[in-house]
């Protein structure tokens, strides 16, 4: 039951607007750092550029996918109207202020310092301010999703939560608590900064406080993603989930594991003892269980929907499948990304393999494969499989989404897996331009050239993509029936309460939060005489 | 369906869990915080409890060691950013009454008519760390040591803010424009040469640096060649040096030529 | 919901099997994450690959007065035990020596922080990788094997110069490096 169609779809086309603007930032600085193109006369450019992509792409696109996508999930799934339809309104407003509050002084120069902000570089105030309001416009977002799941348990005492609605507030919860990390780094460190109430910074307690939230944003980024996976695929291709419960403990596990890891950022700073790197550590690769646990699920509930198509033998259901359903095309090549850019993963979070990569053009390649691939394509595949029961209208282009995710899929292979190999190379990351006469340089300079011919065939599937979505408001109106999500094939008959319920997980992400994070903060904000004077940029010429 | 259980925390799933959680942090903080820094051969530890603090990110002081020390005067100047970003009127006034003494060869209102550098609009930053060098004798000069070593602090502030103050030479606007050499858009990356402009002002600015539009090109040239050689070494920890040494003459002309061609300061001074 | 209960029997019977083969599953890829945990400590203790073992913290803007990082203290110097120590400054658009010199096959420390922001510091061709942060010390044991040079880019953001922050690394034999430090006391091949 879609009661609140324009709510949702303002998330929606606010969320690929300012993905279409941003794609092309990236496509240009793909372009004018390679040997393609001459270098460019103000570099400035190029770091202004590079702080909008980021800005965009990783606190306004996703932050609104996942907002519009769990509105949609909350009134499908527990099939009840939105409670507190004004507040998402305000919620949604507030993130496009902060979005364009941040994106002024972005854009005049004035907030060079990249998405990840780097202090003790301080740009002008209102960037920092924009992504606040941002931030606080989705926290009303994880506040309706409590209340609407709260709301619903009691009106539905004995029935198990839905597994959509059980995940979508994982993900808020979560997104809740590790958006503190980068609020206590802006509101306690940079903002102060920034405005002229202090003039130094701690900049090792800064880059603790963003780790806190850089790494589980991912997973927050990730959910929707694997929402579909669990709760869209399966339906979409005419199979059933394999397992209700193990889906419940993935998500379970995204809400423990993925907040307390976020260290692993720092294995080469300086500030942090040893011994909680190594705790980081081994709680990241305790975050790879999930993924590898969603493997298996997938697969298995993929190959049922071949086996009930009528696929025989070990692979016969493979041929059995429906690959001219886009959403089928769209979660292969999630996988196939997902496969590479986990093992990438895998690489960084081990202590001895990261120095090797840490901070290369690597990094870059391997977080825009997992992201920009294995994520952004399953939010493709997300708008396709729900437009038409917001629109009212059907996407009948089936064959133009399948080239637009086709395109997606080949242009992020071309253009991560040359950047993963300038990476080993040693390359370094964030520069506007190279030297690429160098003869230590002049390796590097067929890949990245192959990056930026990736980096255009993916604006040509953007484009393909709101064309696919520009043509359905177009299309002639269709009643879609009622919006489902997948069955299990053994649907729960009893769960126990803890998979019912998200109490005990955010007690323990909370708590090892304190154990990974509260002794190494506690040591820093102890530390006498670390703050160190601001590096104002952007300011007097 | 239903649901079993009520409360969580009464549940016997959730106090396995949560067990299983307590026992997992303790057996990996136990290998990370005692037994690596145990067993690892390269950790400089007086003893377990040291271990474990240096593993577990207790800060220390570095060991005293005797550094080489220097043959030249270095320059004592802490650099702050906030270091004189605001001027008050009267230090500003009592700064025109010390720059009397200036305009001999910085020029009544701050443009230079004898190749020395034009102070007006010049960042206080800048001016104040440099008259801080020839008093300390970081830098010299024969006309300017003399100069400074009169000057109080506070002085150096007020005569500083003053030229601060001053407007910059306005951009020659009737001469068509002047497309900067690579060296100074761009500099020379592996050569560790970055564009002029990200730390003396026309892109960002890095405290201290000064502004150099406008400025006499023979000034600019003396001053690189300078710092190439070594012969002025006031620059906190090489910074300038390192970027000049790596300069051929041919690009120390090109800037300087096209820094001083980017003002009126050009016909001005005839030049 | 009608064919998921057509058989209560069948249907115990093939949720078991289901359950068994992913509890399977959990299992393997718990023990691939076992695995990964004990080949990361295992290479920490014998590879001494780990990352800096203590946090040592100095004040950034004094620098250039006094202290071990002052310029004529810094690039590469030969200790009594005969291992190396090099003390390298990166700042805002360099890292002071330019050029650093060191020898093969004799045990290095290298001793680096920034006076400004923080900045990346990385060794192209080797493995040495690390970050030097306003207010801290990175202290890093490496050691050569090969004469040759290698570029030393800063990789982390530090302003609109970063891309021109490239520094060197002259790797020469242990003997000539020996013949240099007679001479002088702290060794760098800025020309």
């Amino acid at each position: 039951m879609l009661t609140n169609k324009r709510l949702i779809l303002a998330h929606f086309w606010l969320a690929f607007s300012v993905f279409g603007l941003a794609i092309l930032l990236g496509a240009w600085q793909m372009l004018i750092r390679s040997p393609l193109h001459a270098w460019i006369s103000n570099p400035e450019w190029y770091y202004r550029s590079l702080t909008a992509h980021g800005t965009v792409m990783g606190y306004v696109f996703p932050t609104l996918v996942a907002m519009g996508f769990g509105y949609a999930i909350s009134e499908t799934s527990l099939n009840q109207p939105l409670i507190g339809r004004r507040w998402a309104w305000a919620g949604f407003w507030l993130v496009l202020i902060g979005a364009v509050t941040a994106m002024v002084p972005v854009s005049l120069g004035l907030a060079s310092v990249l998405y990840t902000f780097y202090p003790p570089m301080i740009g002008n105030p209102f960037y920092y301010i924009g992504v606040v309001l941002v931030v606080v416009g989705s926290w009303i977002w994880v506040a309706l999703m409590s209340i609407n799941l709260a709301a619903w348990k009691r009106a539905n005492p004995d029935k198990p939560v839905p597994l959509a609605m059980f995940a979508n507030v994982a993900g808020s919860y979560l997104w809740a608590w590790t958006a503190v990390g980068a609020a206590l780094e802006l509101l306690l460190q940079i903002i102060p900064a920034a405005i002229g109430l202090t003039s130094t910074i701690d900049a090792g307690l800064s880059r603790v406080f963003f780790s806190w939230t850089l790494h589980a944003i991912v997973y927050f980024w990730l959910i929707p993603a694997y929402i579909a996976y669990y709760t869209i695929v399966p339906r979409a291709i005419g199979g059933k989930v394999y397992s209700d419960a193990m889906a419940r403990i993935a998500f379970i596990l995204f809400l423990v594991v993925s907040m307390p890891i976020g260290m692993h950022h720092t294995f080469a700073d300086p500030q942090v003892g040893a011994g909680f790197k190594f705790i980081h550590s081994a709680f990241t690769a305790l975050v790879a269980i999930p993924t590898l646990l969603t493997v298996f699920t997938i697969c298995a509930s993929v190959e049922i929907a071949g086996r009930l198509r009528g696929g025989k033998g070990p692979f016969g259901w493979i041929a059995a499948l429906p690959w001219d359903n886009p959403i089928m095309l769209a979660v292969t090549f999630s996988f196939i990304m997902l496969g590479f850019g986990g093992a990438g993963g895998l690489i960084n979070m081990s202590y001895q393999l990261d120095a090797t990569i840490h901070n290369t053009q690597w990094i870059t390649g391997h977080f825009h494969l997992i992201f920009g691939g294995a994520i952004v394509i399953m939010y493709f595949a997300i708008a396709y499989d729900l437009w038409p029961h917001l629109t009212g209208r059907q996407l009948t282009n089936l064959r133009l989404m399948r080239t637009q995710l086709w395109l997606w899929f080949i242009g992020m292979i071309v253009t991560t897996f040359p950047w993963h190999w300038v990476g080993i190379l040693g390359m370094p990351r964030r520069m506007a331009y190279y030297d690429y006469t160098n003869a230590a340089l002049e390796p590097t300079a067929l890949s990245v050239s192959i990056s930026v011919v990736g980096a255009f065939i993916l604006v040509i599937s953007a484009i393909l993509f709101f064309v696919v979505l520009l043509e359905g408001q177009r299309a002639p109106r269709e009643n879609a029936g009622p919006y489902r999500f997948s069955m299990a094939v053994h649907p729960p008959v009893t769960l126990p309460a803890v998979l019912n319920g998200h109490a005990l997980w955010v007690t323990l992400m909370v708590g090892l939060t304190i154990t990974n994070y509260g002794f190494p903060v506690y040591e820093l904000v102890t530390r006498s005489g670390m703050s160190v004077p601001a590096i104002y940029v952007g300011g007097e010429r | 369906m239903s649901v079993r259980g009520n409360s969580i925390f009464r549940d016997r799933w959730a106090i396995r869990c949560i067990a299983l959680t307590a026992v997992l942090f303790v057996a990996i903080a136990f290998i990370g915080l005692v037994l690596l820094p145990l067993l690892q051969p390269n950790v400089k530890a007086a003893g377990l409890w040291d271990a474990i603090c240096s593993a577990a990110g207790i800060a220390r002081k570095p060991t005293n060691t005797t550094p080489v020390a220097p043959d030249f005067k270095i320059s004592s100047v802490v650099v702050t950013p906030e270091m004189l970003d605001t001027a008050d009127a009267q230090s500003i006034g009592r700064g025109a009454t010390l720059a009397h003494q200036c305009a001999i060869c910085h020029g009544p209102a701050g443009f230079s008519r004898a190749d020395s550098p034009n102070l007006s609009g010049q960042y206080a930053s800048a001016i104040y760390k440099q008259l801080k060098d020839f008093q300390s004798g970081a830098r010299s000069n024969a006309i300017m040591t003399p100069f400074a070593a009169k000057l109080t602090d506070q002085d150096m502030i007020d005569v500083a803010s003053y030229y601060a103050y001053l407007p910059r030479l306005p951009e020659d606007r009737t001469r068509q424009v002047i497309v900067a050499p690579q060296i100074v858009s761009n500099g020379a990356p592996l050569r560790n040469i970055p564009p002029c402009g990200s730390c003396h002002g026309s892109i960002d600015h890095k405290v201290g640096s000064p502004w150099l539009q406008g400025q006499p090109a023979a000034y600019i040239k003396a001053q690189l060649q300078a710092f190439a050689r070594g012969q002025r070494n006031n620059d906190i920890s090489q910074q300038m040096r390192n970027i000049a040494r790596q300069m051929t003459p041919q690009e120390i002309d090109e800037a300087a030529r096209y820094y001083s061609s980017l003002s009126q300061s050009a016909q001005l001074t005839g030049r | 919901m009608t064919d998921e209960t057509s058989s209560t029997h069948n249907h115990s019977r093939s949720a078991d099997v289901a359950a068994r083969i992913e509890r399977r599953w959990a299992i393997v890829a718990i023990a691939v994450i076992a695995l990964i945990a004990v080949m990361a400590a295992y290479g920490g203790i014998h590879r001494a690959t780990m990352p800096q073992t203590q946090v040592e913290t100095i004040d950034p803007t004094t620098l250039h007065l006094n202290g071990e990082f002052i310029e004529s203290n810094l690039g590469s110097a030969i200790e009594p035990n005969g291992s190396v120590t090099v003390r390298v400054v990166g700042q805002q658009y360099s890292f002071t020596p330019q050029c650093i010199l060191v020898p093969t096959d004799t045990p290095i420390t290298i001793r680096a922080t920034s006076p400004d922001v923080v900045h990346g510091f990385l060794i192209e061709g080797t493995n040495i990788n690390t970050m030097l942060v306003p207010g801290y010390i990175s202290d890093l044991p490496v050691q050569f094997n090969k004469p040759g040079e290698h570029l030393m880019p800063c990789h982390e953001f530090c302003g609109v110069g970063h891309e021109g922050m490239w520094g060197k690394v002259k790797v020469i034999d242990k003997f000539d490096f020996l013949q240099l430090s007679t001479k002088e006391r702290r060794l760098n091949c800025v020309d």
